[in-house]
């Protein structure tokens, strides 16, 4: 299991770079991010949305009302203009970060 | 025998009475609940087992309140907000157009005045309109909501002062004249879509900044 500090750090640009592939909604998020990290990249289901909410309200994202298969209305987010710039600018961070921790591994095994 | 929508409903009221009262995040955790049961049924466990693992995943309602209170001014109440900057602004445009541009050629000003006239109505215009839009990139950003909430109050309060002002003392010296009326009723439009914009702004500074460090 990951750590809930690096989850928690990591659910914004998660978040936007799912959104960046077309709009969402929070359980479909949750499955796919699990489905993706194999199970290991596990949040507390209800804790999504208030993230979801800050995003909002931050107007990285925006979400609508629509139906699911069900007939039950479900949100949908997807993701605006500052959503893009900021998914842009957590991937180059996160990438420096990546190939610091690289750079510095490969150094132990030389 | 188990009822499956009671129980739901009986989770929906503990939710309530811990104090998740808003409408759509409940609807959301309540959608999200019930697709989470549907899925652990059709792995073939019991609607109480499912309902069991559903809530538990979805987590303890007062880390969840505690969440959503960091979540700021709803984007319904920021919606409500714009409107009222863009009625405010308007309206005292309109006004603004209609009176001060008569007044200062109707009277028998000096050149300079007049110019000096037009430079203050054209700062006034140019303030009630940029005030909405540029104010974030001026004030401070005040990481204290209280103390935040509490210089908006008091731009309100300033409105409110302003509005008393205007409906109670200015109109004596106005009696009779129209265009001095319509002024005045402009005049108050401008300072509350200054102040709105002054409020308003200090919200946008917070969540430009936020914007920016966290990205």
């Amino acid at each position: 299991m990951i750590r809930k500090e690096l989850v928690a750090a990591s659910a914004e640009p998660l978040i936007l770079s799912l959104l960046a592939r077309g709009e969402s909604y929070g359980y479909a998020i949750i499955q796919e991010v699990k489905a993706r990290s194999d199970g290991k990249l596990q949040w507390t289901d209800g804790m999504l949305y208030p993230v979801l909410h800050r995003m909002e309200h931050r107007g990285l994202i925006k979400s609508r009302w629509g139906e699911s298969e069900t007939g039950r209305k479900r949100k949908y987010y997807s993701l605006k203009k500052d959503g893009k710039t900021a998914m842009a600018k957590h991937h180059e961070q996160w990438s420096l970060v990546h190939s610091v921790l690289s750079g510095l591994r490969k150094e132990q095994y030389v | 025998m188990f009822d499956l929508e009671k129980s739901i409903a009986d989770w929906r009221q503990q939710m309530l009475a811990a104090g998740i009262k808003t409408p759509v995040p409940l609807e959301e955790l309540e959608n999200h609940l019930r697709e989470d049961i549907a899925q652990q049924m059709q792995s073939g466990l019991s609607a109480p087992q499912a309902l069991g693992i559903a809530v538990k995943k979805i987590g303890q309602a007062p880390e969840l309140k505690r969440e959503f209170k960091k979540t700021g001014i709803p984007m319904e109440i920021q919606k409500i907000i714009k409107l009222a900057g863009v009625i405010c602004v308007t309206v005292a445009l309109f006004c603004q157009l209609f009176t001060c541009p008569p007044f200062v050629f109707a009277f028998g000003f000096s050149l300079m005045t007049r110019v000096l006239l037009l430079a203050v109505w054209a700062i006034t215009v140019a303030t009630t309109v940029l005030s909405w839009r540029y104010n974030h990139k001026l004030l401070p950003v005040i990481r204290n909501q209280p103390l935040r909430r509490a210089v908006g109050i008091v731009c309100y309060m300033g409105c409110l002062l302003w509005m008393r002002f205007v409906l109670f003392h200015l109109p004596e010296f106005a009696t009779g004249s129209l265009s001095l009326l319509v002024f005045l009723f402009g005049s108050e439009w401008t300072v509350m879509a200054i102040l709105g914009g002054v409020g308003h702004g200090l919200e946008k500074a917070v969540s430009r900044h936020d914007l920016k460090t966290a990205s």
